[in-house]
């Protein structure tokens, strides 16, 4: 994925699971992974201080819905991919946000990843 | 039965005559005023027998009528006997009904045509003449009166056209009173009616209102009332408009007004200030009432607060979609597990493993939108084979409405993601020409649903005796699954499937198994 290659991207997810299969698809398509955040919290102060080309940001974090790290990151203008189970998302700012359903496939986020950028994606 | 005996005032001298006539004029008159003022028919009763007895020159007198049995019963009367009037009820000359039949006189008891028992109990009243003169309305008989003398008596000329006046009179008014009653009667069954209807709406647990034509309050009901806090008073002077909600005004308005427009029926949903402040949403629906003439007369609507529904069906909502999450994120941790489990060993089996867990999240997603209900199998294709986009292009679908229970859509889908893989990696899909048919039917008599997946234009399909987890999942897990029968055919021109079951019954369980 060429145009994953070197970019820095944010992972917050609370299963452990989940985010280990998210990071190995991130790394296999050459993309650095910072993170992954299991806690808003955690994901907060990696939002402010990282350099980040784009995230994958899981929706509610252990109960906490992740809004204060999409405010964050919308501020600083870092293309952000919802990852959620629950089916639409809203910004706070009322736009409609890029989502995946949860599961998904390398493909399908390479998808998701290349379409928040503004990449155009022509596949492996 | 009693003879007629008509009998000439023979001899009398034309002053006596003159006399007669004023006389006789003088009681229709008296008798007509009477009438007129009569209040009801007791007073009525009262003047003829007053007009009887004077005119006819007699003492006793009686009137007859019959009752709704048709038998002829004494309603008013002068110096009869209780026993007489016992013995004789009932006895008439006619029967109910009976077209205007010509009075009886009877000059003498003792030599007419009369049953013996009957003149005993004449004479024992001291009764020798009598004379029976019918009451019609409308040509009808409805009763008679009755004059009675002590000695035998010929009526004269004028006598029996005076009996026979004052008997049209009497009917006339008798017909008159009782019309009176029974319109009276209809009135107070339609007022008692009313209050029924009044009451039923007044204390029935719903909201109900009328307004006119221009959309003005004209009633509403006891709980309409309390929801706004309207007092009986001040129902013409309420603006129901002011209640609404201001995101809802404008919606709310122009169906009313447009009801109003076209006069036809309305339904609307939306949220009212109560008088308590909160908004509740009332649901309406509103018929118009049109006059006697068609005149529009405006609508008549019922509100139901369906607030607490709303809640419930919102949190329903909330909780599926938090059921749906949850699932869905344990499929992502399966997901997760299968991907270490799997790392740098066999990247196939993760791949295989990751379709089928992601066709079960399609399937999922299309169950959780129709609420676990059913499916629309249609919809079901159009998810799990994309139909439409990429591959999915080279796939026809076609088939009737069918809807699937949750079990057979969950199993359905899996078939449908196992069969496109394989036609992907070997089959129709695998090279740039193959295409893939997929079509079903309704036999309802034998009901049962029959589903084909065709595949033609692929490269030949190569006869293995290797049956794969997919094979195997199709036809034996499927099959148990829908209780039906799958068989894959691996026919050297492209792989058919046919997959047949009973035909869903719509709605169908309500969870998977």
């Amino acid at each position: 994925m060429p145009w994953l290659k070197g970019k820095r991207v944010l992972v917050v997810e609370d299963e452990a699971l989940i985010a280990v299969m998210v990071e190995d698809m991130l790394v296999e398509m050459g993309s650095e992974v910072v993170g992954p955040a299991a806690t808003v919290e955690a994901a907060l102060a990696l939002a402010l201080a990282e350099a980040l080309d784009a995230a994958v940001l899981d929706v509610n974090v252990r109960g906490e819905r992740i809004d204060p790290v999409a405010e964050a990151l919308a501020a600083r203008g870092v293309p952000m991919l919802f990852a959620t189970g629950y089916g639409e998302v809203k910004l706070a700012s009322g736009e409609a946000a890029t989502v995946i359903d949860k599961p998904y496939t390398q493909e399908k986020l390479a998808r998701g990843l290349a379409a928040a950028m503004g990449v155009a994606h022509t596949g492996r | 039965m009693l003879a007629a005996s008509i009998n000439e005032g023979m001899g009398a001298a034309p002053q006596a005559l003159e006399e007669e006539r004023a006389a006789h004029l003088e009681t229709l008159y008296r008798l007509t005023d009477r009438l007129y003022r009569a209040p009801d028919l007791e007073a009525i009763l009262s003047a003829a027998l007053d007009s009887i007895t004077e005119g006819l020159g007699c003492e006793r007198c009686s009137i007859l009528l019959f009752d709704e049995a048709g038998v002829m019963r004494f309603v008013a009367w002068r110096g009869l006997s209780d026993a007489y009037r016992a013995q004789l009820e009932g006895h008439t000359p006619w029967e109910p009904g009976a077209h205007d039949p010509p009075p009886i006189f009877v000059p003498d008891i003792d030599v007419a045509d009369e049953a013996d028992e009957v003149k005993t109990i004449i004479r024992g009243e001291g009764i020798r003449s009598l004379a029976f003169i019918p009451l019609t309305a409308q040509g009808r008989v409805i009763g008679k009166f009755m004059s009675y003398r002590p000695a035998p008596h010929h009526y004269s000329k004028g006598a029996q056209a005076l009996a026979v006046t004052i008997a049209r009179q009497l009917g006339f008014s008798i017909e008159r009173a009782q019309a009176e009653r029974a319109r009276r009667a209809a009135l107070r069954d339609l007022q008692e009616s009313e209050e029924r209807f009044r009451l039923m709406a007044e204390h029935a647990p719903v909201m109900i209102w009328m307004c006119d034509a221009g959309g003005r309050c004209l009633h509403l009901n006891q709980m309409l009332r309390r929801f706004w806090k309207v007092e009986d008073d001040g129902i013409s002077s309420f603006d129901w408009r002011s209640s609404l909600h201001p995101e809802d005004a404008d919606g709310v308005m122009a169906q009313m007004g447009d009801a109003l427009a076209r006069r036809s029926r309305v339904s609307v949903t939306a949220r009212y200030r109560s008088a308590s402040g909160e908004f509740r949403i009332l649901e309406t629906v509103a018929h118009p009432r049109f006059g006697n003439d068609g005149t529009f007369m405006g609508l008549t609507g019922v509100n139901i607060d369906i607030t607490q529904r709303r809640k419930a069906e919102d949190q329903r909502e909330l909780l599926l979609a938090e059921l749906n999450h949850r699932v869905k994120n344990t499929l992502a941790v399966v997901q997760g597990l299968a991907h270490q489990t799997f790392r740098r060993t066999d990247e196939n089996a993760r791949h295989a493993f990751e379709g089928r867990l992601l066709a079960l999240a399609t399937a999922h997603d299309l169950l959780t939108r129709s609420h676990w209900e059913s499916t629309s199998l249609q919809q079901l294709a159009k998810d799990t084979l994309q139909l439409g986009g990429g591959m999915g292009q080279r796939i026809e679908a076609q088939g009737p409405p069918v809807s699937l229970s949750p079990r057979a859509a969950l199993s359905i889908a899996l078939a449908f993601h196992e069969l496109l893989t394989n036609a992907l990696k070997y089959g129709a899909l695998s090279n740039d020409t193959g295409r893939v048919n997929l079509a079903w039917t309704l036999n309802r008599r034998q009901g049962k649903l029959q589903l084909l997946w065709r595949e033609e234009g692929g490269p030949p399909v190569r006869k293995s005796g290797h049956r794969g987890f997919g094979s195997f999942l199709l036809e034996r897990t499927l099959a148990s699954d829908l209780q039906g029968r799958v068989d894959v055919d691996y026919e050297p021109t492209g792989v058919t499937c046919l997959i047949e079951m009973p035909m869903p019954e719509t709605g169908g369980d309500a969870c998977p198994g």
